[in-house]
């Protein structure tokens, strides 16, 4: 039996459709996969689906009613639960409050044989409540952990008794496996197993065609907005879902051939590097490594094993605790950012709009942003504003940056184009060695293809590359050497030349044989 | 300086302070910083002189002063909450407006001060505790205070058990930690705001009625004398928890009450002691805010 | 660049009607409130504005008036922009102006072509010093620099009364007060008029900050800063370093504007020396209603101290009282936090654009 359908929704943003003329179904009990690649519409679909959009045209039936949802809390009470890819979780309060947040229990006390509600919370009925949902389950989770102490996979349990707790059929996930190790996928898969079993519809959204293939029933292609085809999954490959979702071959185009020289000299060197977090923890631990010229050194890991934190250290935002760091055995451990710059590290930053990119100021000033001390933007503390726009317009060219109008603000920069400022940026300044972080995280198809060839062509001129990504075959693809990262250490280093993905995978799971 | 004295001080200079300070949490937990702590103290303090100036009775003072310092809340609410307004310029606005307010009535009623000494009820408020306040030593510390000082001990404890437990204590711990949760779940996160900073804008009125009406049974223009500020400092040490904020409250009311007791002995540098609560703060905030920063590896200055 | 760039035109419209909007909404109030005090406002208003700037007399006081609230708009200004808050501005101007009368009656025999700039730049000094101390605390140990400069005014206001009252006091005058700057560090009127040297200071400070702003490498890292100061360090700007270059010129330009208004207007310290209000706070309004920018600010400027003026107008000629001005102040900065119109893609933007689109369009059928 159908309990979604989809009649025709189409939603607009401006005159672009994210959405257009949609017809899909969910049947009862079920796991529905949508897949389809970045920007396709799938996320658009599903926040229609939630009511945190309203479609422009087209309605939602539920268990065959016309639906109008104008928020979340009417999803829910058409029970329908969203476990969104970035978690809604509160880190300050306990797994307990997170899941009662919104439908508190309050205490009752008896009043001359009347119960009578408090404006008071009861913890103690609270907490039986959360832990009677979590055995019910299996989940092994602490309902007076603090959210923030919780790993991710447990942090994206809690999300799910969220929406259990409120008495949800159908559960939608945002790209679920995107932050979990293979372990937690493993584990997750279980959950939805498990959840199956007791009677509730699931909807996944994924570009992992791996995943589509092991756990769904059904699933539905997204491309440019519009449904491609809605098969059951047993009768579908892979490799079909693949050639529906791009209309051509998924595997990365740009391959390296991963033959850099051992014999190249050092040109990066770091030594037995560490920091801690505010409250203590060491989330770099010791780690040392070589980067040398003409080679690009890959360091995997699932987020939150200390890449950022890694990252950041070695671009100059945060103080190390231990070790040192030597640019061409130079000591330039705890460097500012300026210092880095001035020693020919380009740097392409980790959160775009934190650290790489001001999107209130002009095109121009964010071409030459971390240069503009340099004599050519800048003398006897003047800019020189004639020789900003020339730079400017070299970059766009370079880069073959589309823009509108180029003396206009950065905010109207899609994601891949604003990508491609910071990198043409941070190589046009010609570095010797270049720090890249998720350099392709949001950006469309065809940039990263661009991305690829600049930062490999970089590698040709013998530059030092030290290339830090959870996506693997991003990582698989561009490095000559491979670290993977796990709570801090490297785990092992394994050449990239002869490693597969499911060793990868167990690596950054912490297994090592 | 008789330590007696100095101690009951400690209690008179800390309770406007304390109301203040619990006013000022709310908000600041909902990640609202109210700097019009001071204003909102303010035009409670000259609402509730002037009610009762007027009509002579207490009861409509308190009233007329939770009313109009609740009335300042919702303006300060709309313009932070619905017109996404820059709350740090809304509230010295508020701060400014009230002086500007306080000034001019004065001039229009041609006083350069309210008194309420002639009305008979203002001038004895001190409650005399039972049992408590016949404890030697204990007894001429704790008793002989005015209700809304005590009070302001209360308010601390139901800061607490608001904030912490009450659902709506909890959506406004929500509201500064990740609007977005609670969104998502149908919090109505600006409703939140709104009951947020406007119960700490009618704390703020009680701390203008404590001051002007109990203490001083007068108004005069400068009568806050930057309170609400050192009320913002509390809770930046304290960071926004009702408990140890209060405490932060606690000492630099005892800063403020040394300086009062000392001017006492020494008679004509007294003026030059009055800037040891301010000093005191800043060396306070320095000492707290430094320990919280040299912690941190983690480069970079962020605003507010 | 191109002049007549569209976008560019509607951003400048949005910021005016950004900072008029909120004025006009004031004197609107406070015409309610002249209502209340039965008299009217419109010849009230009349009288404010008409003898502070359509009289040459009246329109040089204002000139002269609106000197040391440049300095002190620019003195918040620049530390608004890059998204801090020295609110210690009006602390900054008084110990500038407190030194610079020590300075001032220290040597009444040096000749004024060394005093005068001796006692400027001592005020300029202190006012750097004395910013120093939030400054500091901000840059290198994260303490809030709004709440401690605040702070900081309360003590150095009892401070400075304790040295004019006891220490400095001018046992011959019959109020609080220290003892008359020497005429070799007084600046002199001009021509007759109220207008001293100090206003062409004033401008020349304007100048330097207009650079500072649009064409210099810090006026670019203010920007940054104040939009995005994760991403200014991320490309190098060491933040923290900055603030402290930015409070100190803040400070500066206060000390200058209280060292200034002592030199030319007041003579000598008295405990209202900087007003009811207080020049460090009408500099806020000026900031903000100038949108931190140079030439509104100097615009600002010049319309606030013709208020300032009027002001004394007003009490003679009506029964409204001069604090009156104070509230509309208040009222303004009030309605100035919210802005009326926001980014482009509000509705109100998108309406500011489409008339001048169709003004446009009017003119090349025209």
């Amino acid at each position: 039996m159908e309990i979604i359908r989809c009649v025709g929704v189409t939603r607009k943003f401006g005159d672009f459709y994210a959405n257009k003329n949609i017809h899909f179904s969910v049947a009862e009990n079920e796991i529905k996969a949508v897949v389809g690649e970045n920007g396709a519409g799938k996320t658009t679909l599903m926040n229609v689906l939630y009511g945190l959009l309203e479609p422009t045209n087209g309605h939602v039936e539920v268990r065959g009613d016309r639906v109008n949802f104008t928020s979340p809390v009417d999803a829910i009470r058409a029970s329908i639960g969203m476990v969104h890819q970035h978690f809604k979780l509160v880190p300050t309060l306990t797994v307990r409050e997170n899941v009662l947040l919104g439908a508190e229990v309050k205490g009752t006390i008896n009043l001359a044989g009347r119960s009578v509600t408090l404006p008071l919370l009861s913890r103690r009925k609270g907490r039986a409540k959360v832990l009677e949902l979590i055995e019910r389950f299996g989940f092994d989770l602490d309902p007076d952990t603090l959210v923030r102490d919780l790993s991710v996979g447990a942090k994206q349990k809690v999300e799910i008794l969220k929406m259990l707790y409120r008495s949800v059929d159908i559960l939608i996930f945002d790209e679920p496996t995107a932050v979990l190790t293979p372990q937690e996928i493993d584990d997750f898969f279980d959950s939805l197993r498990q959840l199956k079993k007791q009677g509730k519809t699931i909807i996944i959204i994924t570009h992992k065609l791996k995943e589509v293939m092991m756990i769904s029933d059904s699933v539905t292609v997204i491309k440019k907005g519009e449904v491609v085809k809605s098969i059951e999954t047993a009768k579908t490959s892979e490799r079909e879902l693949a050639q529906l979702m791009v209309g051509r071959d998924v595997l990365l185009s740009v391959e390296s051939d991963h033959s850099a020289s051992p014999n190249n000299p050092l040109v990066y060197e770091v030594e037995n590097l560490s920091t801690r977090t505010d409250d203590g923890r060491k989330v770099v631990d010791g780690v040392s490594f070589g980067v040398k010229e003409g080679e690009i050194l890959g360091i995997a890991g699932v987020e939150g094993n200390g890449q950022s934190e890694l990252i950041r250290v070695l671009s100059g935002l945060m103080r190390s605790t231990e070790g040192t760091v030597r640019m061409r055995g130079e000591d330039i451990t705890n460097s500012w950012p300026r210092g880095l710059r001035d020693r020919r590290i380009g740097i392409i930053p980790e959160e775009r709009y934190v650290h790489g990119l001001c999107r209130e100021m002009t095109l121009a000033h964010n071409c030459i942003a971390g240069y503009h001390y340099n004599s050519e933007f800048c003398s006897r503390g003047l800019m020189k504003r004639r020789a900003i726009e020339h730079w400017r317009d070299r970059l766009i060219e370079d880069f073959d940056i589309r823009i509108s109008d180029a003396g206009g603000q950065l905010s109207s920069l899609s994601g891949g184009n604003a990508q491609k400022i910071i990198i043409g940026r941070e190589l046009e300044s010609n570095p010797d060695f270049l720090i890249a972080a998720q350099p392709t995280r949001g950006v469309d198809i065809g940039a990263i293809e661009f991305i690829h060839t600049t930062i490999l062509a970089l590698r040709k001129k013998r530059k030092a590359v030290l290339l830090v990504s959870t996506e693997l075959s991003e990582i698989m693809s561009l490095s000559d050497r491979i670290l993977v990262m796990y709570r801090g250490r490297f785990i092992d280093e394994v050449d990239a030349r002869n490693v597969t993905r499911g060793e990868l995978g167990l690596l950054m799971a912490g297994v090592k044989e | 300086m008789n330590i007696i004295r100095f101690l009951s001080d400690v209690l008179l200079y800390t309770s406007p302070i304390l109301f203040c300070t619990v006013g000022g949490l709310f908000a600041y937990r909902a990640n609202i910083v109210n700097i019009g702590l001071e204003g909102m103290m303010y035009f409670g303090g000259l609402a509730s002189v002037l009610a009762i100036f007027f009509t002579q009775s207490l009861f409509l003072g308190i009233i007329v002063g939770m009313v109009i310092s609740a009335a300042i809340g919702v303006l300060f609410s709309y313009f932070s909450v619905n017109k996404n307004a820059n709350f740090i310029i809304t509230g010295l606005g508020i701060n400014l407006l009230a002086t500007a307010a306080g000034k001019y009535i004065l001039v229009e009623m041609g006083l350069t001060e309210i008194n309420l000494i002639n009305i008979d009820r203002v001038v004895d408020l001190g409650v005399d505790l039972p049992l408590i306040g016949r404890l030697p030593f204990l007894g001429g510390i704790l008793s002989g205070h005015t209700p809304f000082t005590y009070l302001s001990l209360l308010a601390v404890f139901a800061a607490w058990a608001v904030l912490y437990r009450t659902p709506v204590g909890v959506y406004v711990r929500v509201c500064g930690d990740n609007e977005d949760a609670g969104v998502s779940l149908g919090i109505p996160t600006a409703k939140i705001k709104y009951f947020a900073v406007i119960l700490g804008a009618v704390f703020c009125g009680f701390a203008g009625y404590n001051v002007t009406v109990e203490q001083l049974a007068s108004f005069t223009p400068s009568f806050t004398d930057g309170i609400g500020f050192i009320a913002i400092a509390a809770i930046y040490c304290g960071d926004g928890k009702p408990l140890k904020s209060s405490l932060y409250a606690f000492l630099f009311g005892a800063a403020k009450s040394l300086a009062i007791n000392l001017a006492v002995t020494y008679g004509s540098i007294a003026i030059l002691l009055k800037m040891i609560p301010y000093l005191a703060i800043v060396v306070v905030l320095f000492a707290v805010e430094g320990v919280k920063h040299s912690r941190t590896n983690i480069r970079g200055i962020s605003h507010v | 660049m191109k002049k007549n760039d569209p976008q560019r035109n509607t951003k400048a419209a949005v910021t005016l009607v950004n900072a008029v909007s909120p004025v006009i909404l004031a004197f609107l109030i406070g015409a309610v409130v002249i209502l209340i005090a039965r008299e009217n406002p419109l010849s009230t208003y009349w009288i404010l504005f008409s003898k502070s700037l359509f009289d040459f007399q009246g329109l040089m006081k204002t000139l002269h008036y609106a000197s040391p609230l440049m300095l002190t708009g620019l003195a918040i200004a620049v530390t608004f922009k890059a998204g801090f808050f020295n609110m210690g501005v009006e602390g900054q101007l008084l110990v500038g102006a407190f030194a610079a009368m020590i300075v001032g009656t220290s040597f009444p025999a040096m000749s004024p072509v060394l005093l005068v700039p001796l006692c400027l730049v001592t005020g300029m000094v202190c006012g750097i010093l004395f910013a120093a101390v939030p400054a500091v605390l901000r840059a290198f140990f994260n303490v809030n620099e709004m709440v401690v400069s605040l702070l900081l005014n309360y003590a150095i206001a009892i401070f400075l009364e304790y040295l004019t009252s006891g220490p400095f006091r001018n046992p011959s005058s019959g109020y609080v007060s220290t003892n008359m700057l020497p005429d070799n560090a007084i600046l002199h009127h001009l021509g007759g008029t109220k207008l001293t040297i100090f206003t062409f200071v004033a401008l020349a400070v304007f100048i330097v900050m207009y650079f500072l702003f649009n064409r210099s490498r810090l006026g670019f890292e203010i920007e940054a800063i104040g939009y995005n100061p994760s991403f200014s360090e991320a490309v190098g700007m060491n933040v923290g370093r900055k603030i402290l270059t930015i409070m100190l010129i803040s400070g500066a330009l206060a000390g200058l504007a209280g060292a200034g208004w002592l030199m030319s207007e007041k003579y000598a310290y008295t405990l209202s020396f900087s007003g009811a209000v207080g020049l460090g706070w009408d500099g806020m309004l000026i900031a903000l209603l100038g949108a931190h920018n140079p030439a509104g600010i100097i615009v600002a400027a010049i319309f606030y101290a013709t208020l300032k003026v009027g002001v004394q107008n007003i009490s003679v000629f009506t029964h409204v009282p001069s604090e009156i001005i104070a509230l509309i102040q208040a009222m303004i900065i009030l309605l100035l936090s919210l802005k009326m119109i926001g980014g482009p893609n509000t509705r109100g933007y998108k309406r500011i654009e489409s008339l001048l689109d169709s003004g446009r369009r009017k003119e090349k059928i025209g």
